[in-house]
């Protein structure tokens, strides 16, 4: 008996590693996303392309469709770009940039060489947009149902890998009605 | 030795003073009750993209955009409460250091508890031991 009570401190101790070590290489970068399955936000926003264009959410209307929180000083947007490019191809949706926290000309200029994946840009140049939609950084990608509704959201590049995972069974189910 | 210690400290506590002022320079306040309001919610919420930090001690871009939005809710005279929920209903309880309780998080909010009762049984065992054994020997 004494011998085993002498062995606790050890035992806890062990466990204390485990636990510990367990929850240090748990993934925590992603937050929870608060806006699944609610309605896109109310925003009044110029678009990129012509600042003398006011979007607001009655603008984001062809459904379903993925909004997609882009910069040019954003290393990872510049990842998922030719993945997006292919996206635009699909006749069953549509892609939307939200241009975040960027200068005007330069994402002009990479659209242009690069080519422009999106249906259109709103230009959210304060993060006014970015708030309302709990974006902490860039990349990010919601995917919006044909209801106008949040249904997934992901923090990072949008890779194939993601697409199928995250995402594309919202296309099926949305198609399936 | 002794004295250089303790100017180094100064120096530093003289720092965090100075660094702990430093929002009161861009973001002014004509009611100090807002201004207080302000500083104490920059100090509670957690700045979302530097997971370590809250909004007063980060620069991260997003973080001062929370801040400028905060600001602005402050000094439209919003509540403590009115400007977490605000940000609660956009970021989650993740940023005001709350995390809920459900089964995902009972081990964040039971384990103390449980390793407080597992310290008092190991206690009271070895209390009890040490209190057979003397008995034993006398």
């Amino acid at each position: 008996m004494k011998r085993i009570l002498n062995l606790m401190p050890l035992v806890v101790f062990g466990i204390l590693v485990v636990v510990l070590y367990s929850f240090l290489t748990q993934e925590n970068e992603q937050l929870e996303s608060v806006l699944v399955d609610q309605s896109v936000p109310e925003f009044k926003l110029p678009a990129l392309e012509n600042p003398n264009n006011i979007l607001s959410k009655s603008s984001v209307n062809k459904l379903p469709a993925l909004i997609n929180v882009w910069a040019t000083w954003c290393i990872a947007c510049r990842v998922e770009h030719p993945f997006l490019m292919q996206l635009k191809n699909k006749s069953t949706l549509t892609v939307y940039g939200l241009n975040y926290k960027d200068d005007r000309k330069k994402a002009l200029d990479l659209l242009e060489n690069e080519g422009n994946p999106f249906e259109f840009s709103i230009f959210d140049q304060q993060g006014k947009l970015a708030i309302d939609l709990g974006v902490y950084g860039a990349p990010e990608t919601f995917f919006v149902d044909k209801e106008g509704i949040i249904r997934e959201r992901h923090v990072g590049a949008l890779t194939q890998k993601v697409w199928k995972e995250k995402f594309e069974k919202f296309l099926n189910e949305d198609n399936d009605v | 030795m002794f004295k250089k210690f303790f100017s180094l400290m100064l120096i530093t506590i003289i720092y965090s003073l100075v660094s702990a002022n430093e929002p009161k320079v861009i973001y002014p306040f004509e009611d100090s009750v807002h201004e207080e309001r302000f500083l104490s919610l920059l100090n509670e919420l957690r700045c979302p993209k530097c997971q370590g930090s809250n909004l007063a001690g980060s620069n991260a871009p997003i973080a001062n955009d929370l801040k400028r939005e905060v600001y602005k809710l402050v000094k439209s005279g919003k509540t403590e409460e009115e400007v977490k929920t605000y940000l609660i209903d956009r970021y989650g309880n993740f940023i005001v250091y709350d995390p809920p309780f459900r089964p995902d998080t009972y081990a964040l909010w039971l384990g103390p508890f449980f390793i407080f009762l597992i310290t008092l049984f190991i206690i009271l065992v070895i209390l009890l031991t040490r209190f057979s054994n003397s008995k034993g020997n006398q």
